[in-house]
């Protein structure tokens, strides 16, 4: 197992350089119109890169945290914490890292916008993996002890398809993440000098800063449509494929089940385009499978071998592992013993971006809410508009951008206000999808059955959003809620720190502060005790109030179905 | 009786588990010996212990004294000549028939045509010819179980062990599904030489079995060893065959 990871890393890396070459022949000045579709090219391979990357990250972290309880106990902590933390705190950080150890050059600035993509994408993938790993049935697994699946074997014939099905659904959210950071880290300004790379997101951005509101429309209609291409020519044929790697909990026959909520259900799936593509790739995938067993039989003849190979690899990853908490702790302790001036400006910050959070949060589900009951429930509004909202929902809030500012400071008269505005609608449009398309899914996944009893004992409007509706869509209503509290979270560092026109606008906030303390005054302690209070904070909130809310909801409004 | 030797000696096995420090007993010295030609069931109330012996005996478990010798040596680790059906089928959602058939043989690296002409053969003995390319979840519950079945015959086992292998079934299924078991059994030219089976359920036993294995109690113990010298086919509706329901019932209860 050991080695296979290991081969899949170097498979990884052999993406990565190709990848950059690709990117880094990319003339800098493309940024015409017409150049649009090249411009596409370079923002995918970007994407394809970190997401190649991230899967292969994820499928050996997932594997070693699922099956090696000593490094699980490390693992899946740090994962929890990675998760959960709002990787765009790093952002800023990242990006500086990367541009001053290249010189400002192309190398350095594609390298920071593929990481910044990989962490917007990888854990939430790794996680799945873990998931899936520790939910293979029982029976299944003595199925394969008792057949004599090891090594390589096991991992082809069990432990990869069982995770396929959630790596697929956890890659298309990730894959969703990592087109907001992707247009966001495309171009940044620091220390007075603007760095771009030539992509979509870049084109967006500067026609905003031109104020050339015809080529924001261009741009986004090309973004649109590259998210919509690349969905239905891998994601919808890919869960097509991956459906074939579900283990059915076995359950009684049902009447009614509902139809559930399925994203981009009116793009064409193109049955079979992955079993297609897969039977292609059989003949190259059996010489990998001999190739490793042959590997694996050698290993058994020297049982030493992989033994000294795992404890290379684990003593490597402890020394890591313990200079970088280290690090961490004692730079931390040094901080807190002298802070910076700036400090103290950290609660109100923190309390700001909150209420900021709150109100676009709010906003949120005044309009979700009744959206998806109309949507669920109807199936011929479902046909029309979901269509339409998922286009919409396509758009990642980060492209946005310079429209949401400019209408912000038009239709205010005071300069102020606006920003703030400008500063709730990216939250807002960062935050509202998740709760919608959760909701609309939990609408959806009301049993026939239970409406009818409902509507024979002759409940309608308010008591039966209360008695039925409400009830039945609170744990979908609280996942939404935990993943549009991570975006809120994460956009905070684009929406509080507005480039726009020549200007910057800002408020005051978390993100606000990163980004000072990043590009303005160059304030590295400023800049951590940031970065940890946001941690505290979102640690808190999701120990504190989600996790515990979801269990209980978890009991008291699961719908059994069957 | 003497000078054969038996296939399986299953010698005062016991199994506790710990759980915060208290011992919770499944097992407790159980012993009985499987010849060539035995086909056995095991019946018990549920949460006696009885699953928890066939996975030691299969080699999925360890018991926590005693011990199970399979052709006069002890069972260490999953032993290659025993097969094993389960209640739940455990199919892999994501292999054809074809594959899962094969699955066992692949792990010992048979070459892909004996492989492909094995697996034939087996699928072919359940009945299931023509659904070598279908996915499990394109089978109902008896399809799957004969998938199974095919797949615990090809890899060649001298015992078959089945645990509960037709309680996720309707009864008319399971009904079907047992007479077709017997006929494979009967067929001189397909494996395996012993079979030992696990069930709640006294007269599928009775109805199937040459020797019941009566376990009760908590932790289980054997309590009763019954030859079922009924003549076969076996008749349900006979007073010998619900003699023999009724005694076992007694030892239960």
């Amino acid at each position: 197992m050991a080695a296979s990871r290991r081969r899949l890393w170097i498979v990884a890396g052999v993406v990565l350089v190709a990848a950059l070459v690709v990117i880094l022949l990319a003339p800098p000045n493309a940024s015409e119109a017409r150049d649009l579709g090249l411009l596409s090219v370079y923002s995918l391979t970007r994407m394809f890169a970190a997401y190649g990357i991230a899967l292969v990250f994820a499928i050996a972290y997932g594997t070693t945290a699922a099956t090696n309880k000593k490094a699980a106990t490390v693992l899946l902590p740090l994962l929890d914490v990675l998760q959960s933390i709002p990787i765009l705190g790093f952002f800023p950080a990242v990006l500086l890292f990367f541009v001053t150890s290249f010189n400002g050059s192309a190398l350095g600035l594609e390298l920071s916008v593929v990481v910044l993509v990989f962490t917007s994408m990888a854990w939430n993938m790794a996680f799945g993996v873990y998931e899936a790993l520790t939910t293979i049935p029982h029976d299944l697994e003595d199925a394969a002890a008792e057949f004599g699946l090891t090594g390589w074997l096991r991992f082809r014939r069990l432990m990869f398809p069982a995770s396929v099905h959630k790596l697929v659904y956890n890659s298309i959210l990730s894959w969703t993440n990592g087109w907001f950071f992707l247009v966001a880290s495309e171009v940044f300004a620091a220390y007075g000098t603007t760095y771009t790379r030539p992509g979509i997101g870049s084109f967006i951005a500067r026609a905003g800063a031109a104020g050339d509101v015809g080529s924001i429309g261009l741009g986004l209609a090309a973004l649109v449509v590259v998210v919509l291409v690349v969905d239905a020519l891998v994601w919808r044929p890919l869960s097509g494929w991956a459906d074939t790697f579900r283990i059915d909990v076995p359950r009684g026959e049902t009447v009614r089940a509902p139809r559930p909520y399925e994203r981009l259900r009116w793009i064409p799936r193109f049955p079979g385009m992955w079993h297609r593509v897969s039977a292609r790739l059989r003949p190259v995938v059996h010489a990998y499978d001999r190739a490793s067993i042959r590997l694996e039989r050698t290993y058994a003849r020297h049982p030493s071998v992989p033994k000294n190979l795992r404890r290379v690899d684990l003593v490597l990853f402890l020394v890591v592992f313990v200079l970088v908490v280290g690090a961490g702790l004692v730079g931390l302790a040094g901080l807190l013993r002298s802070p910076p001036p700036d400090a103290t400006q950290i609660p109100n910050a923190a309390l700001s971006s909150f209420a900021r959070l709150v109100v676009a949060y709010v906003v949120a589900i005044a309009w979700t809410l009744p959206a998806a009951a109309y949507v669920g429930r109807s199936a011929r509004a479902s046909r029309v508009l979901t269509p339409v909202l998922e286009v919409f929902a396509s758009i990642p809030a980060t492209a946005l951008l310079p429209l949401i500012v400019g209408f912000s400071l038009a239709v205010t008269s005071n300069g102020g206000i606006g920003v703030q505005l400008a500063s709730v609608l990216i939250a807002l449009f960062s935050m509202q999808w998740y709760l919608l398309f959760n909701l609309i899914g939990g609408v959806r996944a009301i049993p026939g059955d239970l409406t009818e009893a409902a509507r024979s004992f002759g409940l309608r409007g308010w008591t039966y959003w209360r008695r039925v509706l409400l009830p039945a869509v609170v744990p979908s209503f609280l996942t939404g809620s935990i993943t549009a509290w991570g975006a809120g979270w994460n956009a905070l560092i684009v929406s509080e720190y507005l480039p726009f026109g020549g200007t910057v606008h800002e408020v005051t906030g978390l993100g606000a502060l990163l980004n000072h303390a990043t590009f303005v005054s160059s304030d590295p302690k400023l800049l951590l005790l940031t970065i940890f209070m946001m941690i505290v904070v979102v640690l808190a909130m999701n120990k504190l109030l989600w996790h515990p809310l979801a269990k209980r909801a978890s009991v008291r409004y699961r719908v059994e179905v069957g | 009786m003497t000078a054969r030797q038996p296939i399986l000696e299953v010698k005062d096995v016991s199994r506790s588990y710990f759980e915060n420090g208290k011992e919770f007993k499944a097992l407790e010295r159980v012993r009985f010996d499987l010849h060539d030609q035995d086909f056995v069931c095991i019946v018990g109330p549920s949460g006696c212990g009885k699953s928890t012996l066939l996975r030691i005996i299969v080699g999925l478990d360890r018991p926590t004294t005693g011990e199970v010798l399979y052709q006069g040596r002890l069972i260490e680790a999953r032993n290659p000549q025993v097969a094993m059906v389960f209640q739940s089928f455990a199919l892999f959602p994501w292999l054809t028939v074809e594959q899962n058939v094969e699955l066992g043989l692949e792990a010992r690296h048979v070459p892909p045509p004996v492989r492909a002409e094995k697996a034939k053969k087996y699928i072919d003995a359940v009945g299931l010819t023509g659904f070598e390319n279908a996915f499990p979840r394109e089978l109902s519950g008896g399809m799957k179980q004969r998938v199974g079945l095919a797949r615990a015959l090809a890899t060649d086992p001298v015992l078959l062990c089945m645990d509960e292998p037709f309680s996720s079934l309707d009864a008319l299924t399971a009904r079907s599904l047992r007479d077709e078991i017997l006929e494979l059994w009967h067929d001189p030219d397909l494996p395996p030489r012993a079979v030992l089976m696990v069930t709640h359920l006294i007269e599928e036993a009775v109805y199937l079995a040459d020797r019941v294995l009566v376990i009760s109690g908590k932790p289980g113990r054997l309590v009763a060893e019954l030859e079922i010298d009924l003549p076969r086919p076996r008749n349900r509706r006979e007073p010998e065959f619900y003699g023999w329901v009724d005694d076992i019932y007694s030892l239960i209860v």
